[in-house]
Protein backbone atom coordinates (compact mmCIF):
# COMPACT_ATOMS: atom_id res chain seq x y z
CA UNK A 1 0.00 0.00 0.00
CA UNK A 2 1.80 3.38 -1.25
CA UNK A 3 1.15 6.71 0.80
CA UNK A 4 -1.47 7.76 -1.88
CA UNK A 5 -2.98 4.56 -1.81
CA UNK A 6 -3.63 5.35 2.30
CA UNK A 7 -4.83 8.60 1.40
CA UNK A 8 -7.34 7.93 -1.46
CA UNK A 9 -8.46 4.98 1.36
CA UNK A 10 -8.79 8.31 4.12
CA UNK A 11 -10.63 10.27 1.22
CA UNK A 12 -13.25 6.86 0.98
CA UNK A 13 -13.49 6.69 4.58
CA UNK A 14 -14.77 10.24 4.87
CA UNK A 15 -16.79 10.10 1.93
CA UNK A 16 -18.37 6.93 3.29
CA UNK A 17 -19.05 8.25 6.73
CA UNK A 18 -20.27 11.66 5.46
CA UNK A 19 -22.83 9.15 3.98
CA UNK A 20 -23.92 7.04 7.12
CA UNK A 21 -24.37 10.24 8.57
CA UNK A 22 -26.41 11.58 6.20
CA UNK A 23 -28.34 8.71 6.18
CA UNK A 24 -28.26 9.13 9.87
CA UNK A 25 -30.09 12.09 9.64
CA UNK A 26 -32.21 11.34 7.07
CA UNK A 27 -33.46 8.55 8.97
CA UNK A 28 -33.59 10.55 12.70
CA UNK A 29 -35.84 13.11 10.63
CA UNK A 30 -38.21 9.99 9.10
CA UNK A 31 -38.08 9.03 13.20
CA UNK A 32 -39.31 12.15 14.12
CA UNK A 33 -42.01 12.87 12.11
CA UNK A 34 -43.08 9.22 12.47
CA UNK A 35 -43.15 10.05 16.26
CA UNK A 36 -44.82 13.22 16.10
CA UNK A 37 -46.85 13.53 12.75
CA UNK A 38 -48.02 17.04 12.02
CA UNK A 39 -51.53 17.72 13.65
CA UNK A 40 -53.75 19.06 11.22
CA UNK A 41 -56.42 20.92 13.19
CA UNK A 42 -59.84 22.03 11.34
CA UNK A 43 -60.97 25.75 12.49
CA UNK A 44 -62.91 25.92 9.45
CA UNK A 45 -66.32 27.55 9.34
CA UNK A 46 -68.62 30.18 10.31
CA UNK A 47 -69.43 30.41 14.19
CA UNK A 48 -73.38 31.71 14.86
CA UNK A 49 -74.25 33.55 18.03
CA UNK A 50 -76.44 31.52 20.43
CA UNK A 51 -75.87 33.41 23.27
CA UNK A 52 -74.11 36.26 24.83
CA UNK A 53 -73.54 38.09 28.17
CA UNK A 54 -71.97 41.25 29.77
CA UNK A 55 -73.29 41.86 32.79
CA UNK A 56 -74.78 39.08 35.31
CA UNK A 57 -79.11 38.65 35.28
CA UNK A 58 -79.29 41.20 32.73
CA UNK A 59 -81.69 39.10 30.09
CA UNK A 60 -82.68 37.02 33.08
CA UNK A 61 -84.25 39.87 35.06
CA UNK A 62 -85.47 41.85 32.37
CA UNK A 63 -86.88 39.89 29.83
CA UNK A 64 -90.35 39.19 30.65
CA UNK A 65 -90.66 36.32 27.92
CA UNK A 66 -88.71 33.40 26.78
CA UNK A 67 -89.16 35.07 22.66
CA UNK A 68 -87.19 38.23 24.57
CA UNK A 69 -84.66 36.25 26.15
CA UNK A 70 -84.09 34.21 23.01
CA UNK A 71 -84.11 37.53 20.86
CA UNK A 72 -81.65 38.92 23.50
CA UNK A 73 -79.24 36.78 22.97
CA UNK A 74 -78.52 36.84 19.30
CA UNK A 75 -78.64 40.90 19.65
CA UNK A 76 -75.44 42.69 19.22
CA UNK A 77 -75.10 44.55 22.13
CA UNK A 78 -74.77 48.13 19.87
CA UNK A 79 -78.64 47.02 19.12
CA UNK A 80 -79.50 46.24 22.14
CA UNK A 81 -80.58 49.43 23.95
CA UNK A 82 -82.88 50.44 20.95
CA UNK A 83 -84.77 46.82 20.71
CA UNK A 84 -84.85 46.59 24.29
CA UNK A 85 -84.52 49.74 26.35
CA UNK A 86 -88.26 50.18 26.78
CA UNK A 87 -89.10 47.30 27.48
CA UNK A 88 -86.71 46.63 30.19
CA UNK A 89 -88.60 50.19 32.09
CA UNK A 90 -91.97 48.59 31.41
CA UNK A 91 -90.66 45.60 33.07
CA UNK A 92 -89.02 47.08 35.67
CA UNK A 93 -91.90 49.77 36.51
CA UNK A 94 -94.17 46.70 36.25
CA UNK A 95 -91.57 44.83 39.23
CA UNK A 96 -92.76 48.26 41.44
CA UNK A 97 -96.18 48.40 40.28
CA UNK A 98 -97.24 45.06 41.69
CA UNK A 99 -96.35 45.76 44.70
CA UNK A 100 -98.34 49.52 44.71
CA UNK A 101 -95.25 51.48 44.38
CA UNK A 102 -92.93 53.43 41.94
CA UNK A 103 -89.45 52.77 40.82
CA UNK A 104 -87.35 55.53 43.18
CA UNK A 105 -84.55 56.81 41.88
CA UNK A 106 -81.63 54.84 43.41
CA UNK A 107 -77.89 54.94 44.98
CA UNK A 108 -76.54 56.01 41.95
CA UNK A 109 -79.11 58.67 41.60
CA UNK A 110 -80.12 57.16 38.30
CA UNK A 111 -83.73 57.31 37.26
CA UNK A 112 -85.67 54.26 35.56
CA UNK A 113 -84.82 55.38 32.10
CA UNK A 114 -81.20 56.04 32.21
CA UNK A 115 -80.97 53.15 34.65
CA UNK A 116 -82.68 50.23 31.92
CA UNK A 117 -80.58 52.43 29.20
CA UNK A 118 -77.13 51.61 31.11
CA UNK A 119 -78.85 47.87 31.63
CA UNK A 120 -80.12 46.98 28.18
CA UNK A 121 -76.32 47.60 26.78
CA UNK A 122 -75.17 43.94 27.90
CA UNK A 123 -71.68 44.86 28.08
CA UNK A 124 -69.00 44.42 31.19
CA UNK A 125 -66.99 47.37 31.97
CA UNK A 126 -63.32 46.54 32.69
CA UNK A 127 -60.18 49.49 34.20
CA UNK A 128 -57.02 48.03 33.62
CA UNK A 129 -55.11 48.76 36.54
CA UNK A 130 -57.63 49.81 38.50
CA UNK A 131 -58.45 47.61 41.36
CA UNK A 132 -61.52 45.18 40.75
CA UNK A 133 -65.00 45.54 42.31
CA UNK A 134 -68.35 45.53 40.25
CA UNK A 135 -69.59 47.63 43.18
CA UNK A 136 -68.25 48.15 46.77
CA UNK A 137 -69.75 51.20 47.59
CA UNK A 138 -67.44 53.96 46.38
CA UNK A 139 -66.09 52.22 43.24
CA UNK A 140 -68.57 51.29 40.06
CA UNK A 141 -68.57 48.63 37.75
CA UNK A 142 -64.69 48.20 37.21
CA UNK A 143 -64.86 44.57 36.44
CA UNK A 144 -66.16 41.49 38.20
CA UNK A 145 -64.14 39.25 40.44
CA UNK A 146 -65.25 35.72 41.44
CA UNK A 147 -66.36 36.52 44.74
CA UNK A 148 -68.59 40.16 43.90
CA UNK A 149 -72.24 39.35 44.94
CA UNK A 150 -73.18 40.90 42.23
CA UNK A 151 -76.62 39.91 43.20
CA UNK A 152 -77.04 41.77 45.94
CA UNK A 153 -75.13 44.80 43.99
CA UNK A 154 -78.31 44.37 40.84
CA UNK A 155 -81.05 44.19 43.52
CA UNK A 156 -79.82 47.20 45.32
CA UNK A 157 -80.12 49.15 42.05
CA UNK A 158 -83.21 48.07 40.80
CA UNK A 159 -84.88 47.89 43.98
CA UNK A 160 -83.03 49.53 47.01
CA UNK A 161 -83.79 53.49 45.94
CA UNK A 162 -82.03 56.31 47.09
CA UNK A 163 -80.56 54.63 50.39
CA UNK A 164 -80.13 50.89 48.96
CA UNK A 165 -82.80 49.45 51.43
CA UNK A 166 -86.25 50.69 50.16
CA UNK A 167 -87.30 46.84 49.80
CA UNK A 168 -85.82 44.97 53.03
CA UNK A 169 -88.89 44.50 54.84
CA UNK A 170 -89.83 47.29 56.83
CA UNK A 171 -92.45 47.65 58.84
CA UNK A 172 -93.27 51.50 58.46
CA UNK A 173 -96.89 51.98 59.82
CA UNK A 174 -96.29 49.03 62.62
CA UNK A 175 -98.90 46.96 61.78
CA UNK A 176 -96.71 43.86 62.11
CA UNK A 177 -96.08 43.35 59.00
CA UNK A 178 -93.57 44.31 56.29
CA UNK A 179 -94.63 46.97 54.36
CA UNK A 180 -92.48 45.87 51.21
CA UNK A 181 -90.77 42.61 51.12
CA UNK A 182 -87.10 42.16 51.29
CA UNK A 183 -85.73 42.24 47.33
CA UNK A 184 -82.56 43.95 48.41
CA UNK A 185 -80.49 41.33 49.43
CA UNK A 186 -80.96 37.34 48.91
CA UNK A 187 -79.26 36.67 51.84
CA UNK A 188 -76.79 34.81 50.53
CA UNK A 189 -72.92 35.72 50.70
CA UNK A 190 -70.00 34.80 48.99
CA UNK A 191 -68.24 33.90 52.30
CA UNK A 192 -68.42 29.62 50.84
CA UNK A 193 -65.96 30.99 48.02
CA UNK A 194 -62.41 30.77 48.10
CA UNK A 195 -60.74 31.25 45.00
CA UNK A 196 -57.08 30.92 44.55
CA UNK A 197 -54.87 34.06 44.33
CA UNK A 198 -53.07 32.58 41.62
CA UNK A 199 -53.73 31.39 38.02
CA UNK A 200 -56.16 29.87 37.29
CA UNK A 201 -57.84 31.38 40.56
CA UNK A 202 -60.87 29.34 40.05
CA UNK A 203 -61.36 26.13 43.20
CA UNK A 204 -60.83 22.62 41.90
CA UNK A 205 -63.91 21.04 41.38
CA UNK A 206 -66.70 19.25 43.56
CA UNK A 207 -65.73 15.51 43.15
CA UNK A 208 -68.59 12.89 43.54
CA UNK B 1 -104.28 45.00 52.75
CA UNK B 2 -102.91 41.13 52.90
CA UNK B 3 -105.56 40.72 50.17
CA UNK B 4 -104.25 43.96 47.98
CA UNK B 5 -100.60 42.33 48.34
CA UNK B 6 -101.32 38.88 47.07
CA UNK B 7 -103.54 40.59 44.16
CA UNK B 8 -100.38 41.95 43.34
CA UNK B 9 -98.33 39.47 43.91
CA UNK B 10 -100.26 37.40 41.33
CA UNK B 11 -99.63 40.21 39.36
CA UNK B 12 -96.01 39.89 39.78
CA UNK B 13 -96.59 36.45 39.01
CA UNK B 14 -98.35 36.80 35.53
CA UNK B 15 -95.95 39.38 34.47
CA UNK B 16 -93.16 37.16 35.15
CA UNK B 17 -94.27 33.83 35.09
CA UNK B 18 -94.03 32.95 31.76
CA UNK B 19 -91.07 30.05 31.74
CA UNK B 20 -89.20 32.82 32.98
CA UNK B 21 -86.31 31.90 35.48
CA UNK B 22 -85.28 35.03 36.59
CA UNK B 23 -81.84 36.41 37.41
CA UNK B 24 -79.64 33.21 37.62
CA UNK B 25 -76.65 34.87 36.15
CA UNK B 26 -76.96 34.28 32.99
CA UNK B 27 -77.18 30.40 34.85
CA UNK B 28 -80.64 28.89 33.34
CA UNK B 29 -81.52 32.12 30.90
CA UNK B 30 -83.10 31.92 28.17
CA UNK B 31 -85.12 28.40 26.66
CA UNK B 32 -83.20 28.15 23.41
CA UNK B 33 -79.44 28.17 25.02
CA UNK B 34 -80.80 26.49 28.76
CA UNK B 35 -78.90 22.83 28.98
CA UNK B 36 -77.12 23.20 25.82
CA UNK B 37 -73.40 23.07 24.72
CA UNK B 38 -73.56 26.78 24.05
CA UNK B 39 -75.10 27.91 27.39
CA UNK B 40 -72.99 30.93 28.69
CA UNK B 41 -73.27 30.80 32.65
CA UNK B 42 -70.88 33.80 34.06
CA UNK B 43 -68.56 35.86 32.70
CA UNK B 44 -65.95 37.73 34.79
CA UNK B 45 -62.98 39.69 34.28
CA UNK B 46 -60.54 41.48 36.89
CA UNK B 47 -57.06 42.63 37.60
CA UNK B 48 -55.21 39.63 38.19
CA UNK B 49 -52.14 38.72 40.43
CA UNK B 50 -49.78 40.77 38.19
CA UNK B 51 -51.62 44.16 38.25
CA UNK B 52 -50.59 44.50 34.56
CA UNK B 53 -52.89 41.54 33.62
CA UNK B 54 -56.47 41.04 33.08
CA UNK B 55 -58.50 37.80 33.86
CA UNK B 56 -61.07 36.58 31.88
CA UNK B 57 -63.35 34.36 33.09
CA UNK B 58 -65.86 32.51 30.64
CA UNK B 59 -68.30 29.89 32.28
CA UNK B 60 -70.34 27.43 30.20
CA UNK B 61 -72.63 24.44 31.20
CA UNK B 62 -73.52 25.35 35.08
CA UNK B 63 -75.33 23.76 37.52
CA UNK B 64 -72.91 20.33 36.84
CA UNK B 65 -73.40 17.57 39.43
CA UNK B 66 -70.17 16.37 40.78
CA UNK B 67 -68.88 13.19 38.48
CA UNK B 68 -70.64 14.88 35.78
CA UNK B 69 -68.76 14.07 32.81
CA UNK B 70 -69.62 17.03 30.50
CA UNK B 71 -67.16 18.00 28.16
CA UNK B 72 -66.74 21.51 25.59
CA UNK B 73 -68.80 20.99 22.69
CA UNK B 74 -65.91 21.01 19.67
CA UNK B 75 -68.65 23.18 17.41
CA UNK B 76 -69.23 25.66 20.08
CA UNK B 77 -67.00 28.81 19.75
CA UNK B 78 -66.04 30.63 23.04
CA UNK B 79 -65.51 34.77 21.90
CA UNK B 80 -64.58 37.48 24.64
CA UNK B 81 -65.07 40.40 22.64
CA UNK B 82 -63.34 43.74 23.75
CA UNK B 83 -64.36 47.22 22.80
CA UNK B 84 -61.85 50.35 23.04
CA UNK B 85 -63.80 53.18 22.10
CA UNK B 86 -67.20 52.66 23.35
CA UNK B 87 -69.12 52.27 20.18
CA UNK B 88 -70.51 48.68 21.55
CA UNK B 89 -68.60 46.97 18.82
CA UNK B 90 -66.11 44.42 19.26
CA UNK B 91 -62.11 46.00 18.11
CA UNK B 92 -60.99 42.92 19.84
CA UNK B 93 -61.50 38.88 20.14
CA UNK B 94 -60.06 36.14 21.95
CA UNK B 95 -61.59 32.76 20.83
CA UNK B 96 -61.48 29.49 21.97
CA UNK B 97 -62.70 26.45 20.75
CA UNK B 98 -61.96 22.21 21.74
CA UNK B 99 -60.27 19.93 19.51
CA UNK B 100 -59.31 16.48 20.67
CA UNK B 101 -58.98 16.85 24.40
CA UNK B 102 -57.40 20.42 24.03
CA UNK B 103 -58.68 24.16 23.79
CA UNK B 104 -56.78 26.31 21.30
CA UNK B 105 -57.11 29.84 21.61
CA UNK B 106 -56.49 32.97 19.35
CA UNK B 107 -55.78 36.33 19.86
CA UNK B 108 -56.41 39.01 21.49
CA UNK B 109 -56.65 40.52 17.19
CA UNK B 110 -58.83 42.54 15.44
CA UNK B 111 -61.53 40.11 13.44
CA UNK B 112 -62.08 40.21 9.98
CA UNK B 113 -66.36 40.91 10.85
CA UNK B 114 -67.93 42.02 14.05
CA UNK B 115 -71.01 40.94 14.88
CA UNK B 116 -73.26 37.40 14.90
CA UNK B 117 -71.19 35.60 13.03
CA UNK B 118 -67.32 34.80 13.55
CA UNK B 119 -64.56 33.07 12.10
CA UNK B 120 -60.99 31.87 13.27
CA UNK B 121 -58.21 33.03 11.56
CA UNK B 122 -55.68 30.35 12.21
CA UNK B 123 -52.65 32.92 11.12
CA UNK B 124 -53.03 35.83 13.97
CA UNK B 125 -50.10 36.50 15.62
CA UNK B 126 -51.38 35.07 19.24
CA UNK B 127 -51.95 31.69 19.70
CA UNK B 128 -52.35 29.14 22.62
CA UNK B 129 -53.16 25.44 23.53
CA UNK B 130 -53.86 23.84 27.00
CA UNK B 131 -55.25 20.30 27.63
CA UNK B 132 -58.76 20.47 29.19
CA UNK B 133 -58.61 19.30 32.78
CA UNK B 134 -61.11 17.47 34.04
CA UNK B 135 -59.57 16.74 37.83
CA UNK B 136 -59.06 18.75 40.91
CA UNK B 137 -55.43 19.50 39.34
CA UNK B 138 -55.36 21.93 36.95
CA UNK B 139 -53.00 22.37 34.04
CA UNK B 140 -52.22 25.52 32.71
CA UNK B 141 -50.02 26.74 29.83
CA UNK B 142 -48.22 30.26 28.93
CA UNK B 143 -47.74 31.60 25.36
CA UNK B 144 -46.43 35.39 24.75
CA UNK B 145 -47.01 36.49 28.43
CA UNK B 146 -50.79 35.06 28.12
CA UNK B 147 -51.29 32.25 30.31
CA UNK B 148 -54.40 29.81 29.31
CA UNK B 149 -56.72 27.26 31.59
CA UNK B 150 -60.29 25.33 30.39
CA UNK B 151 -61.81 22.17 32.58
CA UNK B 152 -63.62 21.59 34.62
CA UNK B 153 -64.58 23.88 37.89
CA UNK B 154 -66.46 24.85 41.04
CA UNK B 155 -68.92 27.31 40.03
CA UNK B 156 -67.94 30.15 42.11
CA UNK B 157 -71.38 31.78 41.62
CA UNK B 158 -73.89 32.24 44.71
CA UNK B 159 -77.35 32.78 44.36
CA UNK B 160 -80.99 31.85 46.06
CA UNK B 161 -82.19 31.55 42.66
CA UNK B 162 -85.41 29.20 44.58
CA UNK B 163 -86.46 31.51 46.18
CA UNK B 164 -86.51 34.36 43.56
CA UNK B 165 -88.57 32.58 41.65
CA UNK B 166 -90.47 31.93 44.26
CA UNK B 167 -90.96 35.72 44.98
CA UNK B 168 -91.72 36.14 41.49
CA UNK B 169 -93.89 33.07 41.51
CA UNK B 170 -96.09 35.12 44.00
CA UNK B 171 -95.00 32.40 46.94
CA UNK B 172 -93.36 34.20 48.93
CA UNK B 173 -94.71 37.75 49.79
CA UNK B 174 -91.74 38.69 52.61
CA UNK B 175 -89.06 38.18 49.51
CA UNK B 176 -86.15 36.76 49.98
CA UNK B 177 -84.79 34.75 53.54
CA UNK B 178 -82.21 35.84 55.98
CA UNK B 179 -79.85 33.75 55.60
CA UNK B 180 -81.30 32.64 52.04
CA UNK B 181 -79.75 29.41 50.67
CA UNK B 182 -77.36 29.21 47.61
CA UNK B 183 -78.70 26.71 45.04
CA UNK B 184 -74.98 26.73 43.04
CA UNK B 185 -73.25 25.38 46.63
CA UNK B 186 -71.80 21.87 45.27
CA UNK B 187 -72.27 22.59 41.76
CA UNK B 188 -69.28 22.47 39.16
CA UNK B 189 -68.95 24.18 35.68
CA UNK B 190 -66.57 24.09 32.56
CA UNK B 191 -64.69 26.98 32.52
CA UNK B 192 -62.43 29.27 30.44
CA UNK B 193 -59.62 30.97 31.66
CA UNK B 194 -57.46 33.61 29.81
CA UNK B 195 -54.93 36.31 32.04
CA UNK B 196 -53.67 38.41 29.25
CA UNK B 197 -51.15 41.73 29.49
CA UNK B 198 -52.98 44.86 29.37
CA UNK B 199 -50.80 46.04 26.77
CA UNK B 200 -52.66 43.25 24.44
CA UNK B 201 -55.96 44.56 25.19
CA UNK B 202 -56.21 47.98 23.40
CA UNK B 203 -57.56 51.11 24.38
CA UNK B 204 -59.82 52.20 27.00
CA UNK B 205 -62.26 55.08 26.91
CA UNK B 206 -63.90 57.09 30.17
CA UNK B 207 -66.64 55.37 32.02
CA UNK B 208 -70.25 55.53 30.74
CA UNK B 209 -71.40 55.90 34.12
CA UNK B 210 -69.51 59.16 34.47
CA UNK B 211 -66.76 57.77 37.48
CA UNK B 212 -63.52 59.35 35.04
CA UNK B 213 -62.05 55.90 35.36
CA UNK B 214 -60.86 54.37 32.13
CA UNK B 215 -62.36 51.29 30.54
CA UNK B 216 -63.13 48.84 28.56
CA UNK B 217 -66.00 47.12 27.53
CA UNK B 218 -66.43 43.05 27.75
CA UNK B 219 -68.60 40.32 26.78
CA UNK B 220 -68.82 36.77 25.93
CA UNK B 221 -70.57 34.76 23.23
CA UNK B 222 -71.04 31.15 22.29
CA UNK B 223 -71.61 30.51 18.82
CA UNK B 224 -72.26 27.28 16.86
CA UNK B 225 -70.44 26.25 13.80
CA UNK B 226 -73.08 26.54 10.98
Amino acid sequence: MTDSMKLINLKNISAALVIVIGFASCSSDDDAIAIDPPVVVDFSGTFSQEDQMGRPGINTVFSATPDIENSFNVTIPSEQGAAFQSLFETQLAGLHGAFGVSYENNILGLDITTLTTVLASDVLQVAPGVPTTYFDGTNVLTGRTLTDDVIDVSLILLFGGQNGDRFNGQDLDGDGTPDLPILVTDGVSGAGETPSSTFPYLEAPHSS
Amino acid sequence: MNKIRKTNLFIIGGLLSIGVVLMAADHIDAPAVVGTTADITDLYAFEGADPDNTVFVANVQGLLAPGSSATFDENVLVEINIDNDGDLVEDLVIQAIPRGGIMYFFGPYEPSQTGLNSVIDEDTQYLGQVAISSGSSATTSEANGISYFAGLREDPFFFDSSQFNAIVGGMAPGGFNNPGNDDFDGTNVLSIVIEVPNSLLGGTFSHPAGTGVEVFNTWAEAKRKQ
